[in-house]
């Protein structure tokens, strides 16, 4: 039994059916990647097993516990499942540890307890230097690495990252790619969204292909990169080659 | 380090020790008086902070949960004799179910709809106040009678009552700083500054917000009944008062909405002159003190959106550098 | 005959509340605009109508004009005025969250009331002309003439001004701008003009009800209060930003007001359109016509 177990989810929004039968399983210490052209529905997928959406049909199971219904974030939180946004939203008012805090009492409600946790993992991230800087002067870098220490501090057993490689440059996906492989080092499963290719290649064991809502192929990056169909509706001749 | 107090908590506690001490030294009624309204305001301000600074969610309608519980424990008292010390447990409960019943729903709605809601709410209760006039008296008014002794709640001299709201201010203050530096204060701040995002990380938004409202709707209940009891006299269109709610946003942002001082600061700064300028008596002059206040809420939301206390910390804590904030309190709220 | 009578009585409320009701369209009108446009809850816009019609009140007092000729200078002044406003209060504030935003404008608000406290006393003010009390009986019905005028030149003024939207060059730009406001601003689009010109179509509006007022209201300085926040109930129950709304909005309230007064009591009638609102709040914000547009900015989601 796989960690999380998504089988035969669909969600629609009025008429417009934007995830279709959507299926795949997540391993415990794996790194999944999901990608396809935008609108494909990727983050409507995030939306509906991190508990924003209930999803029109299908279930998504997840440590053998069906969470499809909960309809709740809290609760999916709670249960194990962390996720970060494509567009970062941190709380701009507090301080970097302070945001990261916040994550942290969802393990705990005892103050210093809650500080440890989060400096430990500003200390796994690099944003140790940064702690007591408000969180709204950050770099968007420093931005990203927030929010995925923040989701990282509910000490989740699955991470759902959504693009956390949008909007940085080489250098900085370069960073972040061996933190992801740490992260999944210290028993947290991955789940992501990317657009960046480089990045999807080094880390992913399996890639899932999204499709206007549909699942176009599933496998590992070399099948998937040489798959006929997924070239045509996304990736194009050149990244092949890449 | 989180156990140490930062330089303003102990600047708080100085002047707590101060206030405590002064009627041994001040005797004159018309400043005692004038401090009563002052730790009356301030903690009014301080209670709407819980709901509207740390959670985020500005009611201009408090005045709703002032009038119950003012008007609760009079009628008990005045109808049945029961004393205001039992009849203010009434009241907050009363008000406890009418923040459920009522607030609450509203407060599912977002932003500058529940400030709409909550200000509705407030008209509404006080028509209905001075409709009902077999219940309340209407606009005539409720009189608390003159009956000295501590089981009343009602004393002669001025000291009694002093001591009465300072202690609850001190408490009021004493329960904002704890809330921040705990886990409920953290989820609110989180909440106010997005509530999905603070949502996939594990706060129960709902449940929090419920809790902001009733701890902020309770305590200002409660002090419906201390203003009753101080001022012997109750009526719809002041204590079911819009001015008054709208005043308790103006301390707090004035003072500061991300603060535990501001509201204090805040009732400081305008209460006394205001009083001191009713006394005089003109209507006009109260007007002018009001204007400059519209004025200052006005510029201080221009220049200063986080209100005085938080803008002078940021620039003492730039004057200072880093060092203060590693010496005190690496980052952690105060 | 018992039961004409009754039926008199209601057609009597009917009519009186959509006269009246014309009127709050027409305060509402101005609001929900400056809403649509600028995406701010002005909490002052109670108050634009107060300095209104203390105006008009002056221009009677010092020139002896008659308010239906007053509004001519009334209408630019209150215009002027909401530029002012929009440039010096709402302009440096653009970019700051909903909440602070409503903070400035209760702000106004308050400076506002006092200021006319400082300047007129607490008294309450009104302008007797030869109309004042005027009636004219129609069908059994008794209508006051001055009331009626208000009606009929809010109702014109209303449908000139969503001809004004629908027609001119700048009217479609006002609308652009208030379905989407980088689309607009991508077009070329002056938006800050247009957000003052907004504003000061919005309080000119306001002028005129102002002065339609006069003739059978008091003015004192809180009026505004009571006028704003009927007007808020206005336009959250025709929904934010919808002039259409705005204007079936006013006539419906009006007459829900009428009719409270009479057979409920006239000390609740307003209670029960603030218990409409709250009953409209929770169950439908985005009210009549609204379509949720620009709510996100405001603060609701």
């Amino acid at each position: 039994m796989s960690l999380l177990e998504v089988r035969g989810l669909t969600h629609r929004f009025g008429g417009l059916v934007a995830v279709s039968d959507v299926s795949f399983d997540v391993g415990e210490d794996e790194i999944v990647g999901i990608i396809g052209p935008n609108g494909a529905g990727k983050t409507t997928v995030f939306n509906l097993i991190s508990g924003i959406f209930r999803p029109s049909a299908g279930t998504v199971i997840f440590r053998g516990q069906d969470i499809t219904k909960i309809g709740r974030p809290e609760r999916v939180c709670r249960l194990g499942i962390g996720r970060t946004f494509q567009v970062v939203r941190p709380f701009g008012d507090m301080t970097v540890l302070e945001n990261v805090m916040v994550g942290a009492f969802a393990r705990t409600s005892h103050l210093a307890e809650a500080e440890a946790i989060a400096r430990e993992v500003l200390g796994f991230l690099y944003l140790d230097h940064k702690a007591t800087v408000p969180a709204g002067s950050l770099t968007i870098a420093e931005r990203k690495r927030l929010e995925v220490a923040r989701a990282l501090a509910t000490r989740p057993k699955l991470l759902l990252l959504d693009e956390v490689m949008a909007g940085l440059n080489p250098t900085e996906v370069a960073e972040v790619v061996p933190l992801i492989r740490q992260i999944r080092s210290s028993g947290v499963a991955i789940l992501m969204i990317e657009h960046v290719m480089a990045a999807m290649m080094a880390l992913a064991e399996r890639i899932v292909v999204l499709n206007q809502g549909e699942v176009l192929a599933m496998g590992t990056p070399e099948e998937v990169t040489r798959d006929q169909r997924v070239i045509e509706a996304y990736l194009g001749e050149e990244v092949v080659h890449a | 380090m989180s156990r140490r107090l930062s330089p303003s908590a102990w600047a708080a506690l100085a002047g707590a020790a101060v206030l405590l001490l002064l009627p041994l030294v001040v005797r004159s009624k018309f400043a005692l008086h004038n401090l009563i309204l002052v730790f009356l305001y301030a903690s009014l301000a301080a209670s709407w902070n819980i709901l509207g600074g740390l959670a985020g969610q500005h009611s201009m309608g408090h005045a709703a949960y002032f009038g119950i519980g003012a008007y609760t424990s009079t009628l008990l008292f005045i109808r049945l004799g029961i004393s205001p010390w039992i009849g203010f447990l009434a009241g907050v409960a009363l008000v406890a179910v009418f923040a459920l019943a009522v607030s609450y729903p509203a407060i599912r709605l977002r932003g500058p709809f529940f400030t709409l809601a909550s200000i509705a709410i407030v008209e509404v209760l006080r028509r209905v106040a001075i409709h009902w006039r077999s219940l309340t008296e209407g606009s005539v008014g409720l009189t608390v009678p003159f009956k000295p002794g501590w089981q009343w709640m009602i004393w002669r001299g001025k000291e009694p009552y002093y001591y009465l709201t300072l202690l609850i201010l001190i408490g009021v203050v004493a329960l904002t700083y704890g809330i921040r530096r705990s886990r409920v204060g953290y989820y609110l701040r989180a909440m106010r500054a997005d509530e999905d995002a603070a949502a996939v990380l594990g706060v129960s938004t709902t449940r929090y917000k419920l809790m902001a409202l009733l701890i902020s709707a309770v305590l200002t209940g409660m002090l419906g009944t201390i203003y009753a009891q101080y001022m012997y006299f109750i009526e719809p269109d002041s204590v079911f008062s819009l001015d008054l709610s709208i005043e308790l946003v103006l301390l707090s942002v004035i003072g500061g909405l991300d603060s535990v001082m501001g509201p204090v600061l805040g009732a400081a700064l305008v209460v006394p002159l205001n009083e001191f300028l009713r006394g005089v008596g003109s209507q006009q002059l109260q007007g002018l003190n009001f204007f400059i206040y519209g004025v200052v809420l006005i510029i201080v939301v221009i220049l200063m959106p986080n209100g005085i206390i938080p803008t002078v910390r940021r620039w003492w804590e730039r004057l200072n550098g880093s060092r203060l904030a590693t010496a005190h309190t690496k980052g952690v709220a105060r | 005959m018992r039961r004409d009578k009754a039926i008199g009585t209601l057609m009597q409320a009917i009519v009186s509340g959509l006269l009246l009701g014309g009127v709050y369209s027409l305060i509402a009108i101005g609001l929900t605009m400056v809403f649509g446009v600028v995406r701010i809850i002005n909490f002052a816009h109670g108050e634009l109508l107060m300095i209104a019609m203390y105006l008009t009140w002056l221009l009677n007092l010092w020139l002896g004009l008659d308010p239906y000729v007053a509004v001519l200078i009334v209408a630019p002044v209150m215009f002027v005025v909401g530029v002012a406003v929009q440039r010096g209060i709402v302009q440096p504030i653009l970019g700051s969250p909903a909440s602070m935003k409503i903070f400035a404008t209760v702000g106004l608000s308050i400076a506002l009331q006092n200021l006319a406290l400082m300047l007129f006393k607490g008294d309450f003010r009104t302008v007797q002309t030869s109309y004042s009390t005027a009636v004219m009986r129609i069908g059994g019905l008794s209508i006051s003439t001055p009331r009626l005028v208000a009606f009929f030149v809010a109702v014109a003024l209303a449908g000139g001004f969503f001809l004004f939207l629908k027609r001119t060059l700048v009217g479609k730009a006002l609308r652009a701008l208030a379905e989407d406001r980088d689309a607009a601003a991508l077009m070329g689009i002056p938006v800050r003009r247009l957000y003052v010109l907004a504003f000061g179509l919005g309080t000119g509006l306001v002028g005129v009800a102002g002065a339609l007022l006069i003739p059978v209201f008091y003015t004192f300085p809180t009026v505004g209060q009571l006028f704003g926040l009927t007007a808020f109930v206005v336009v959250v129950l025709g929904g934010l930003g919808s002039m259409p709304g705005a204007m079936v909005g006013g006539l419906i309230i009006g007459v829900v007001e009428s009719l409270s007064g009479v057979y409920i009591a006239p000390a609740l009638k307003e209670a029960v359109y603030f218990l409409l609102f709250i009953v409209v709040l929770l169950v439908r914000p985005q009210g009549l016509f609204g379509l949720g547009r620009g709510t996100e900015e405001v603060g609701l989601k």
